[in-house]
Formats: structure tokens, C-alpha cells, sequence
């Protein structure tokens, strides 16, 4: 069921690329179409699996991903029908391909427990992974920055010159994905002690909500995204941060998240692996 | 018909000449009622830039009409004719369509891939239209020639990239600052070159220019010709520290901003960006101030290698370009081609539509007796007949390929029908061969 949106989104990498390469304006437009169509296969995957299991999937670590996955190509989707910008496409779907192996290769399990009823629940993960998206989009926008500054430092007016939008707008762009992220950090973070301090009446039946504490790496490296993405806010805003530093702390961010999201989730959290 | 260009242009005359026979200073208009008054043309249009003056024509007899263009421009720009006959050049028929379309996408440019020519031209055909010179042929021809401007520029990389050190300059702080609308420039020095960058970037939306001159009088006055404001020399580094732009062009012997200097603008400034621009020889920032974080500087030098490097890609973009033209050349040919079938196709409608007339006449007294509304519905479905058995014919000798083919096929059917191509036949129109639809549209038959 995963396979055919991972298809779809592997295509419109490789259109992207093409069209970064060439500049030509129908393989740009064929790139968006076959983006978009791989949303919508995977709106169709995701839909079906909600029918089946009677609750949207986002219990398990894989459902979760593919959440995350269609998150972002709608976020980018966005990004891009606003903005007129298609050079981020490039960047931005190798992420997107690349996780979804994940769900495309693994069953999707979706486990139906008592704990995980609720809409706070449901709030605290959708809330985390439209950050997660947003952060993903800042740091592919800080990644860019980066390319170009060098060239334009650099006096060598080639490659990214020619296709990125300016400095200016690649700063914007991702000062407004790191506020929009940071506010849904914070919102699933709350959300999510308010509903552990609530789950601990099923600890008998869950014994993964005992272990909900600042000793599990799941935590404690979310608590060390959210220190990142706020002294970013705090440095942009009070210091006059921007350009370079930001797009670094951006990237580094995201790397932080992905690692929280993958690897962590799978094999080191005792708390979150429901 | 025949295509005819005749012209001349930056690659055969010097500008002296150019300048002499520019049919702007009189009127492009006033021109083509001239050479419309003379009749040796058909329908006429006149390409005039300060680099090209250039008569498309379409006539009937390509040769004469060439000597009678020359003298003509000759005779209306009052110049020696003798003076401008070695510098003329002509093109006949479909190389008339390429020099268009190569001239309409920048390809023959001074600087290849300019875009204003683009517009140059279009002023051409709405002039011609205006003037009521242009026909069928060059109504086609023109648009045709927009349509592969439009395609080179946005299929290749022929008008991409600045050409010149002060456009380049202000691409440059599109790229970093995007918008220019809202930023601030500083012209250190009251040179030409930095009021000439100034007033680029006041073209492209900057609000706010400040002159700083070691020569308060010099700095007013150069403030005064681009509209912008002086300030005292004391006063730089308060400048300095709130402009986005910096263009510096005095001639000063040693650095005015050195790192240290530039330094401590940025200092409160953090990370927003400042472009340096140093226009001066010898240099008036020091290369070193280029190594902190968000300052940009490029000198004369970059900026004419950023144009060399923009130059040489236009350069590698002309074939590209050119197979282009040459498509489209093909496509105006075959629709030059088919409109030599014309003449047969409508002597050939007129056969039938005689043929048709006189049966119905002939049939007249039998068909008396009939009401009214059956005797047009005979008359409508005898007309669907000839226009469905002409249906084929016409479009098989529209399609033919060359013009061997088409005089062969005309022959043909001239002594297959027995048609008078030429001669109008009974009562008809006499009509401008350029301008007959070989259908006609609906609406437009004569009632009986």
C-alpha cells in the first residue's frame, strides 16, 4: 500500500533533479504533478489504513513515519504553490523518498491500546510531526542558503546563482518554518505531559507510560531540539542572528530530529514504543 | 508572392550612417506611407533601432522592387544613394523569415540575447498595422517572429545573465536582498560610473540614494542630477552603518574602507548583509573586508568577470538558439508553400460554384411550384455538396510541399476544370489574390 505512493514520490525526485538541472519549465510543472499525485496516492494509503484499523494511523513508530512523510510533501506542496519556488524540490525529496522506504518496506502495525485513546494524545503526535515537517522544510531552505552564500562570497556566479531565489527570501523563508515549527514543538510537548500525567492510571496495562521521564533518550533529546529551535528564535530576534548561523542551527536541528525519529524510536525509547 | 528585406544594420554600416538613415527621426509611420504611396510593394514593414534600419516587404517581382527600396530609403532619408548601396543588404522569400526571427530573438543583436529588439519589433508590426501596410503575409510573418522570440528566451539561456558591470551590480543585490524596494544606497565619491550604478538601482525600485563626496559641493551637485541626497564626508561611517548598498568610486590613492572600518559598521549590524561595491582603480576597500561574515564585496574586476563569464554562456547558448529559428523557419514555409495553392483553390471554387448557380437557374420554372423554405434547403444541401467535394482537394493542395508540386497540381486541374486562375469570373468580386479565403466563412454566401 506504501509502495505506490514511495513510486510516485521517487519519480518526481528524479523530475526535480531534472528540472534543477536543465531549468526547464515542463519538467518543473511535470515534477509538481507527480509530487502531488504521490500525496494523493498516499492520502489514499493512509485513508484506507484509517478505515481499517477505525483510528487514524499514528500510533506506531512506521504509521508514524508515514505520517510524517505525507506531512511534509503537503507542507512542500504548500511552500511551493506560494511561493512560485521550485528549486527546494531537489533537496526536499530525498527526505521525503528516503523515509518512506520505511513504511513501504515494514508492515504497518497498527496497535489498538486503551492508553492511546483519546484526542490529547492524537494532539501531542500530530502536533510534533507537523514540527518535524516544518523543521524538515528549514533545513533544507538553510542547506540552500548555505550553497548559495558560498557562491556568491566566493564570486563564483554559477550553479545555485542561476536557480535558488535570493539570500533574503531563503532567510525568510526559513525564519517563518522554524516559528511555525518551534509553536507545534512546544504545543505536542505540553500535550504530551498533560496526557502522561493522565496515562498513569493504565500503567498496570501500559508499562511503557512509567518509563515517561527525562532518563529516556525519546525525551530528553526532544527537550534538546526544543533548546535549539528556541535560542534560534531568541538569537534571531534579540542578537540580530540570521543568514549563515541560522541556516547551521537549522540543519543541526534537523538532524537532531531525524535522529530522535528513526533510530531512536525503533531501538533505544522505553517510553514511546507503543 | 515574394518576401524582401532590405536594410542595414550594426554589422555592415558604421554608426554615422546608421544614424543617417534612421527612419525614427521622421517617423516610422510617415516612411510607410511614402513607400505605400510609391506601390512597389505589396504590404511593407520597417524594423528601425539605433542599430538597424530594415524594410520587410512582400511584392510581386523581388528584383525590381529591391532597387526601388534602396532608392527609396535613398531618396526619404536624403542621402546619396551611391553612399549607401555597398552597405545594403537584401534576403529573398524564407530567409527573409529567418533574419526576422533571428533579429526578433536577439540572435543578430549587438549584444546577443538583448530583450529590448523583442519589443523593437513589435512596435514594427503595430506600426505596419496602423498604418495599413501590413497584409496577410507580413501579418503572419510578424507574429511568427514573436513567437520564436518568446521561445528562445524561454527555452535558452541566450538572454540570461547580465551584460553590463552596472547591471550586473544590481543583479547582484537582487540576489542577496531579493526586493531592492526599501533598501538604502550609499555612492561614495561623485564620479560618473557610481551615479551611473546609482541610477540602476534607482530603476529597480531603491528609494533612498546618499552621495558622500570629499567635496561637499560635488556630492550635492551629483545628488541633484540622480534625485538622491549629499552628506558631509564626516558623516560615512553613520551612513555607512545604515545603508544596505555601498558603491564606492572616488579616486583616492589608498583604501577608504579598510577591514578594520568595516568591521566596526558591521559590528551592530550582526548578520544583516551589506554589499560592497568598489568601482574605484586603484581599489577603495580593502580586499580583507570581503572575508567577514555578510559582507560582499566585488570590485571593478569580478563584476567584469561575472559579464565575461555571462557572454561567453550566451555565446554557447546561440546554437541552441538558432535550431530554434530554424524550426520555426520551417513551419512559416510550409504556410508560405500552401498559400501558393490559393489561386487554383479558389479558381477552382468558382468553377463550382458557377456550375452550381446555372443548374439551379436551369431548374428554376420546375422548382417554381415548390414553397419557399423547401427551394433554400435545395439550395443549402446543393452548397453542401460543392463544399464537401472540394473539402479534400483543397486541403491535399494546401499540404503540398514545394512549389514544383503545387504548379504541377494547378496545371492539372486547369485543364481537368478548364479554370482561368487569373480572371475573375462573372459577376464576382475581383479580389486581392493575398486576401481571398479559400473558404468562405459562414454567413457570407450570396442569397439566390
Amino acid at each position: 500500500m506504501n509502495a505506490v505512493p514511495l513510486a510516485l514520490y521517487v519519480a518526481a525526485f528524479v523530475a526535480y533533479a531534472w528540472h534543477f538541472a536543465r531549468r526547464d519549465a515542463s519538467v518543473g510543472r511535470t515534477a509538481t504533478t507527480l509530487l502531488a499525485a504521490g500525496a494523493l496516492a498516499h492520502t489514499f494509503a493512509i485513508g484506507m489504513l484509517t478505515m481499517e484499523v477505525g483510528q487514524v494511523p499514528i500510533r506506531g513508530a512506521t504509521s508514524a513515519i508515514s505520517m510524517f512523510v505525507w506531512l511534509l510533501a503537503l507542507a512542500y506542496l504548500y511552500t511551493e504553490l506560494t511561493t512560485d519556488e521550485r528549486a527546494m524540490g531537489v533537496f526536499i525529496l530525498p527526505i521525503i523518498a528516503g523515509l518512506q522506504v520505511i513504511p513501504a518496506l515494514r508492515p504497518v502495525v497498527e496497535t489498538r491500546s486503551a492508553v492511546l485513546q483519546g484526542p490529547l494524545f492524537s494532539l501531542h503526535v500530530s502536533s510534533l510531526l507537523f514540527a518535524y515537517a516544518s523543521f524538515a522544510l528549514a533545513c533544507v531552505i538553510g542547506i540552500t542558503y548555505v550553497l548559495l552564500f558560498k557562491e556568491i562570497k566566493a564570486k563564483h556566479l554559477g550553479f545555485f546563482y542561476a536557480r535558488l531565489p535570493s539570500l533574503q527570501a531563503l532567510d525568510r523563508m526559513n525564519q517563518r518554518a522554524i516559528v511555525i515549527g518551534w509553536v507545534f514543538l512546544t504545543l505536542g510537548m505540553i500535550v504530551g505531559v498533560v496526557w502522561a500525567t493522565q496515562a498513569r492510571g493504565y500503567a498496570d496495562v501500559a508499562p511503557q507510560v512509567q518509563a515517561m521521564s527525562l532518563q529516556d533518550p525519546k525525551i530528553l533529546v526532544a527537550l534538546v531540539c526544543w533548546a535549539i529551535y528556541s535560542f534560534e528564535l531568541f538569537a534571531a530576534r534579540r542578537i540580530g542572528w540570521g543568514g549563515r548561523r541560522t541556516a547551521y542551527l537549522s540543519a543541526l536541528g534537523f538532524a537532531i530530529v531525524l535522529l530522535n525519529f528513526v533510530p531512536i524510536s525503533y531501538f533505544f525509547t522505553k517510553s514511546h514504543n507503543f | 508572392m515574394r518576401l524582401l528585406l532590405v536594410g542595414i544594420s550594426h554589422r555592415t554600416a558604421p554608426v554615422e550612417l546608421r544614424e543617417r538613415v534612421d527612419f525614427q527621426t521622421r517617423g516610422v509611420d510617415r516612411a510607410l506611407q511614402a513607400l505605400a504611396a510609391r506601390g512597389s510593394a505589396r504590404e511593407a514593414a520597417i524594423v528601425s533601432t539605433c542599430n538597424r534600419a530594415e524594410i520587410y516587404a512582400a511584392c510581386d517581382d523581388a528584383a525590381g522592387a529591391r532597387e526601388e527600396l534602396v532608392s527609396f530609403i535613398a531618396e526619404f532619408q536624403h542621402v546619396n544613394r551611391a553612399e549607401i548601396a555597398p552597405h545594403v543588404y537584401e534576403r529573398t522569400d524564407l530567409d527573409v523569415a529567418r533574419h526576422l526571427f533571428r533579429v526578433a530573438s536577439g540572435l543578430d543583436s549587438l549584444v546577443v540575447g538583448e530583450p529590448q529588439i523583442l519589443g523593437q519589433v513589435k512596435d514594427a508590426h503595430t506600426t505596419a498595422s496602423e498604418s495599413q501596410t501590413a497584409g496577410p503575409v507580413l501579418n503572419r510573418l510578424f507574429p511568427a517572429s514573436f513567437a520564436v522570440g518568446k521561445r528562445v528566451r524561454t527555452e535558452t539561456g541566450l538572454g540570461s545573465g547580465a551584460v553590463s558591470v552596472s547591471y550586473a551590480s544590481v543583479a547582484l543585490a537582487r540576489k542577496i536582498f531579493g526586493d531592492l524596494r526599501g533598501r538604502s544606497v550609499l555612492v561614495i565619491g561623485a564620479g560618473e560610473m557610481g551615479k551611473l550604478t546609482a541610477l540602476h538601482m534607482k530603476s529597480h525600485g531603491v528609494p533612498q540614494v546618499t552621495i558622500v563626496s570629499r567635496t561637499m559641493a560635488h556630492a550635492a551637485r551629483s545628488a541633484e542630477e540622480i534625485g538622491g541626497s549629499a552628506a558631509p564626508w564626516d558623516e560615512l561611517d553613520t551612513i555607512l552603518a545604515r545603508s544596505d548598498i555601498v558603491i564606492s568610486a572616488t579616486g583616492a590613492s589608498s583604501p577608504i574602507l579598510t577591514k578594520a572600518r568595516v568591521e566596526a559598521v558591521m559590528r551592530p549590524r550582526r548578520d544583516r548583509p551589506l554589499f560592497l561595491i568598489d568601482i574605484a582603480l586603484p581599489r577603495d576597500v580593502e580586499a580583507a573586508a570581503g572575508e567577514i561574515e555578510q559582507v560582499f564585496l566585488y570590485n571593478i574586476d569580478d563584476l567584469q568577470a561575472t559579464v565575461r563569464e555571462n557572454l561567453a554562456r550566451r555565446e554557447s547558448e546561440v546554437a541552441r538558439a538558432e535550431a530554434i529559428v530554424s524550426d520555426e523557419v520551417e513551419k512559416f514555409g510550409a504556410w508560405l508553400r500552401s498559400r501558393s495553392a490559393i489561386p487554383t483553390v479558389v479558381a477552382l471554387r468558382q468553377r463550382f460554384e458557377t456550375i452550381r448557380r446555372a443548374e439551379l437557374e436551369r431548374l428554376e420554372f420546375k422548382m417554381a411550384a415548390l414553397p419557399s423554405d423547401a427551394r433554400a434547403r435545395v439550395d443549402e444541401i446543393t452548397h453542401l455538396i460543392v463544399e464537401k467535394l472540394l473539402l479534400t482537394p483543397t486541403e491535399q493542395l494546401k499540404a503540398l510541399g514545394d512549389a514544383d508540386t503545387v504548379g504541377a497540381y494547378a496545371e492539372a486541374l486547369t485543364r481537368l476544370f478548364g479554370l482561368q486562375p487569373d480572371k475573375p469570373r462573372d459577376g464576382e468580386q475581383p479580389a486581392d489574390r493575398g486576401n481571398v479565403e479559400p473558404f468562405p466563412r459562414p454567413g457570407t454566401r450570396t442569397p439566390r
